[in-house]
């Protein structure tokens, strides 16, 4: 299993969220989150935004699936300007439902 | 080390945090967060009334995301069997929407105040 962590504009989320339904990738997690990228914020007129708001998509796949819900995230958060996002992938050794204690997805 | 990811109902903090204490284990990060599951997000999960007209005008019946929170807690490799089992068992309801789990490798850790590093930073 594999955590994909998506950081996203907020105005791609549902597009995003509803595209990963359709494919099968319901389960998710959402944070609102706060950063900047490389190009250290945005500078709009005479104003300096050094962190802009940013939503973080966190969802866990099994490895044959990963590279799928990567291009479906991609194809839906792309604009072709700067603050698209990232996509960070890392292991998960074991996962639980709580509600029944079995390990698996 | 292992970094455990429990996603969980808001109203079992309290409840997970007493168990993690008893362990000894005291440190802990939470967030809130929303969400949807398996059954991609039910409404009977929150605690409110919902008005018939508003549900049966939406064109999705329930509702789209379910509040949560994340709590993370980094524990070394020979609790987490014991961290995860209390964690179960606090939350455990058998309802839909206990949560999930979740285990994931922890390169390294380091505590600001005293530049302790590996796992006497996290115990």
């Amino acid at each position: 299993m594999k955590m994909i962590r998506a950081i996203i504009r907020p105005d791609a989320t549902e597009r995003i969220s509803e595209a990963l339904a359709s494919a099968g990738f319901v389960s998710m997690t959402q944070i609102q989150v706060f950063g900047r990228g490389k190009q250290k914020g945005i500078t709009v007129g005479t104003v300096h935004y050094d962190e802009l708001p940013k939503t973080l998509i966190m969802m866990v796949v099994e490895d044959n699936r990963v590279d799928e819900a990567i291009a479906l995230i991609q194809k839906q958060a792309y604009t072709g300007n700067f603050g698209d996002g990232k996509i960070f992938l890392s292991p998960v050794d074991a996962a639980y439902t709580v509600r029944t204690g079995a390990a698996g997805l | 080390m292992k970094e455990i990811i429990a996603m969980i109902r808001p109203k079992k903090v309290s409840a997970t945090r007493n168990a993690l204490v008893q362990l000894g284990y005291t440190c802990l990060t939470g967030i809130a967060v929303r969400g949807r599951g398996n059954q991609c997000g039910i409404a009977e999960e929150v605690g409110v009334t919902i008005h018939t007209d508003a549900l049966y005008s939406s064109p999705a019946v329930g509702m789209r995301y379910v509040p949560k929170r994340m709590l993370s807690v980094i524990v070394p490799d020979d609790s987490i069997e014991k961290v995860k089992n209390a964690i179960i068992a606090v939350n455990q309801t058998g309802q839909i929407g206990d949560g999930k789990i979740f285990i994931c490798p922890i390169e390294g850790a380091l505590r600001v105040r005293t530049g302790e590093a590996g796992e006497a930073a996290i115990l």
